[in-house]
């Protein structure tokens, strides 16, 4: 008597006259593949249905901010190597272009039709990277092959350019590093020659495909008014049909003398967000053949109190070509940054393939910034995941990923 | 829904053009590259490598070691109570930590310091990345040597004089 009575369910608790089922609560990341990187997602689940995602970030955090704030402008430059390293290029323009509004000086038209090139070669090796990526996470495989074909030549040509293939450091505060050689242009123009035949490839395999269409139209949609709101920028923006780029509205480098259109989308969904990105690349593709065509003669770096004087006039071996000014000037910078940056605060953004990094900075008048604020674009995206899975499947969390296109060490910080 | 985009949907069209594109990449090269065992491809010029060191370019200023990012390079010097000069007692990079920026390099206002081409240099101790003077003396004598001039006046040091534009700058030559 005493056995049973003990393997019956207590007397207070009442069993639910209809069936139902628990809420369960999946980790997702952050060692999944899918997640590019370290992004941790808690999903709850009700079936297949996701009823509230809630993404986790810092697990890259490196405290890039507080770097910053410990160097001098010059030496601080390889730390934004390292935030979106899909797009290093560009993401080293957006901290020169800062600094040199914060310090009031202008690098030469050379030097801009550079920056300008070799930032659109970076938008295309990222959104190579992203389409490849996001391709092989819904299941498209070839797609991944065939863009690393035409990234490895983009890479290449970034190892001519400047001897590094992802982390460049190749823009200087007023100017660039080095100037480019025939070579290069020549391969560089030879490649963008070729590849607007690459992009219909890649759009034979995609665009039309019904797997990929099933798989991205519809899903993930936000609408332009809450696009707006949750802060996206960059491609996820205009996907959504807003017709908004800083290399249009605030031009930067030689942006305003270049012709170029911003690809906008209607629905806002994965599979806009998709071909504004494809459209994109063509543009970038344009960009650079216009920068080639008119690339200028003339000098690479200005001279000022803020960038490193040519080596040659520096070694006191050299007794004919040793500038005593340029020496002092030149021990100074590399030793404690510039000395007289002016007061204040100032926030520059620039359009990297990612969307809108911002840089803000305050000087308080010594060779290190008081404080460098980076405004990510890939963190206020990751925001916005929950708003775009929630309500959704969980194979859809990995388009939806995919289609915002972020990097955890930019997101992270 | 038109006939054409019926018959579209039922004959496969786009699944049998994309899988024409694959089939006829068939026959082209392989765009892979079998890296360790049958292609290692030289480094381009100027590409930002191994570190190697000059001891009789260095004057001891410190200047790489100041702009150094991830402040990696540790020098000591002693006056010389004879001749009164700056002798380099200890000059180290620690490789593992280095961010090859090659900022040390334009520091440089002797040429003392290089980023080779030598890119295979992984090992299994972190001893063997820890570059003494000795061994940077060493990188210096086996990579740099007979191109020393033609490397800093190429990748290092490409700014003229005077900020001036240089005679000889790639522009755009038309089409092939």
């Amino acid at each position: 008597m005493e056995e049973i009575s003990r393997n019956q369910p207590p007397s207070d608790i009442r069993i639910a006259p209809e069936l139902h089922t628990r809420e369960i609560t999946l980790n997702m990341g952050p060692q999944h593949p899918a997640t590019h990187g370290v992004l941790r997602l808690v999903l709850e689940l009700d079936g297949e249905t996701i009823v509230k995602c809630t993404p986790y970030v810092g697990y890259l955090h490196r405290g890039t901010e507080k770097l910053g704030e410990n160097r001098t402008y010059l030496s601080a430059l390889p730390l934004t190597d390292r935030l979106d390293y899909v797009s290093s290029m560009n993401n080293n323009i957006g901290y020169v272009v800062a600094v040199e509004r914060l310090l009031g000086i202008e690098p030469p038209e050379r030097a801009k039709f550079i920056r300008t090139m070799v930032a659109e070669m970076g938008r295309i090796s990222n959104h190579l990277l992203w389409l490849g990526t996001h391709a092989l996470d819904i299941g498209a495989i070839t797609p991944f092959l065939y863009v690393f074909r035409e990234r490895e030549r983009i890479m290449d040509l970034f190892e001519e350019l400047c001897g590094a293939r992802l982390t460049v450091s190749y823009p200087r505060i007023g100017g660039v590093r080095n100037d480019v050689s025939q070579k290069f242009l020549d391969d560089l123009y030879a490649f963008t020659e070729e590849f607007p035949g690459r992009i219909d490839e890649y759009e034979t395999l995609l665009t039309v495909n019904r797997i990929w269409l099933r798989r991205t139209k519809g899903v993930g949609v936000i609408p332009a008014e809450e696009a707006i709101n949750w802060g996206l920028t960059g491609p996820v923006l205009r996907g959504s049909g807003v017709r908004y780029d800083i290399r249009k509205f605030a031009p930067y480098d030689a942006y305003d003398k270049v012709e170029f259109e911003i690809p906008i989308g209607y629905n806002g969904d994965v599979y806009d967000r998709y071909m504004v990105r494809i459209i994109e690349m063509g543009q970038a593709n344009r960009i650079i053949r216009q920068c080639i065509e008119k690339l200028p003669k003339g000098p690479i770096t200005i001279d000022s109190p803020f960038t490193l004087p040519p080596k040659g006039s520096l070694s006191r071996r050299d007794k004919e070509r040793f500038n005593k000014d340029y020496y002092s000037r030149h021990f100074v910078l590399a030793k404690s940054g510039p000395k007289e940056a002016p007061q204040g605060e100032i926030y520059v953004a620039t359009e990297v393939p990612k969307g809108e990094l911002g840089f803000y900075f305050i000087s308080d008048g010594t060779g290190r910034p008081y404080r460098m604020r980076i405004r990510a674009p890939s963190f206020v995206h990751a925001s916005a995941l929950p708003r775009l899975c929630e309500g959704g499947l969980v194979a859809d969390v990995i388009s939806n990923i995919g289609s915002i296109d972020i990097v955890l060490g930019e997101c992270d910080r | 829904m038109t006939t054409k985009e019926l018959i579209r949907k039922i004959f496969f069209v786009e699944i049998f053009k994309g899988m024409a594109l694959t089939f006829s990449r068939l026959f082209t090269h392989a765009v892979t590259r079998r890296y360790p065992h049958k292609i290692r491809r030289p480094a381009q010029p100027g590409f930002r490598g191994l570190h190697a060191w000059s001891g009789e370019r260095c004057v001891g200023c410190k200047l790489c070691a100041g702009i150094c990012p991830s402040q990696c390079i540790y020098i000591a010097t002693e006056t010389d109570k004879e001749t009164k000069k700056l002798v380099v007692k200890k000059y180290d990079i620690e490789v593992l930590r280095c961010l090859f920026c090659s900022f040390c390099v334009e520091a440089c206002p002797e040429g003392a310091l290089a980023l080779t081409e030598h890119y295979e240099y992984a090992d299994y101790s972190r001893e063997a990345l820890y570059m003494t003077m000795e061994k940077l003396q060493a990188n210096w004598d086996k990579y740099m040597a007979g191109k020393v001039e033609d490397y800093f006046k190429r990748f290092w040091g490409p700014r003229p004089e005077d900020f001036s534009t240089p005679e000889e700058q790639a522009v755009f030559r038309g089409r092939k």
